[in-house]
């Protein structure tokens, strides 16, 4: 089935997937593993490991971090 | 170089300070450039971690609300703040491992002190440090 997939911030573009794909699935169809996004659709989270069933759907890169772990050194 | 107005610069410290122990985090908005950003706008968004005394994690929802209204408004994501209450300075390596938007700003405000900005872009290997200046 065909996709349309907005990577937020970045480009739309049309993807292929198989039938029975995850949303896992798509989100590695755009070059992102499914732990660093949020696949939306309709402005909500979808799990990652249902069937796509979307003809259209957002990919928002994640914003995650903190102060935990060892730190670098300051950066240049 | 990422720039500030001193009403987003200050807005952020507030932020920052009410937070107490926790990190905060939100969406820096404005005129984006690939070398230098300018800030006029800074939006909050709910830190989602389990442990937000030292991690950040942006609602999704909410990020993606954030996002939409500032580009509606004809402005640009530029990037993302969060605080680190006691330190360090400069990004952690879970910063460093969460990473995402290439090309975007990821500015830190620390706390283990006098409040002190920094901000780093993110070019996908690693962070490349950025000045910081008030203007405007």
């Amino acid at each position: 089935m065909r996709v349309t997939v907005e990577v937020v911030g970045e480009e739309t573009r049309n993807v292929d997937v198989a039938a029975d794909a995850t949303y896992a699935d798509l989100a590695r169809a755009v070059g992102y593993s499914p732990h660093e996004v949020s696949v939306m659709v309709d402005g909500s989270p979808v799990p990652e490991d249902q069937p796509v069933d979307a003809g259209r759907v957002r990919v928002l890169r994640l914003i995650k971090g903190g102060s935990s772990g060892a730190t670098l050194g300051p950066p240049s | 170089m990422l720039s500030f107005t001193r009403d987003a610069y200050d807005a952020i410290v507030r932020h920052g300070h009410g937070g107490g122990d926790r990190e905060v985090c939100g969406v820096l908005a404005g005129d984006y450039g690939d070398g230098e950003s300018h800030v006029t706008d800074v939006s909050p968004v709910e830190n989602a971690a389990d442990t937000p005394q030292t991690r950040y994690a942006m609602d999704p929802e909410e990020l993606l609300a954030v996002i939409d209204h500032v580009e509606d408004a004809g402005s640009d994501v530029v990037g993302f703040y969060h605080t680190h209450p006691a330190g360090p300075t400069h990004p952690s390596t879970t910063d460093v491992d969460r990473a995402t938007w290439r090309g975007y700003s990821y500015a830190i405000c620390a706390f283990d002190g006098h409040p002190f900005l920094g901000s780093w872009r993110w070019r996908g290997g690693g962070f490349a440090g950025e000045r910081v200046a008030i203007e405007g």
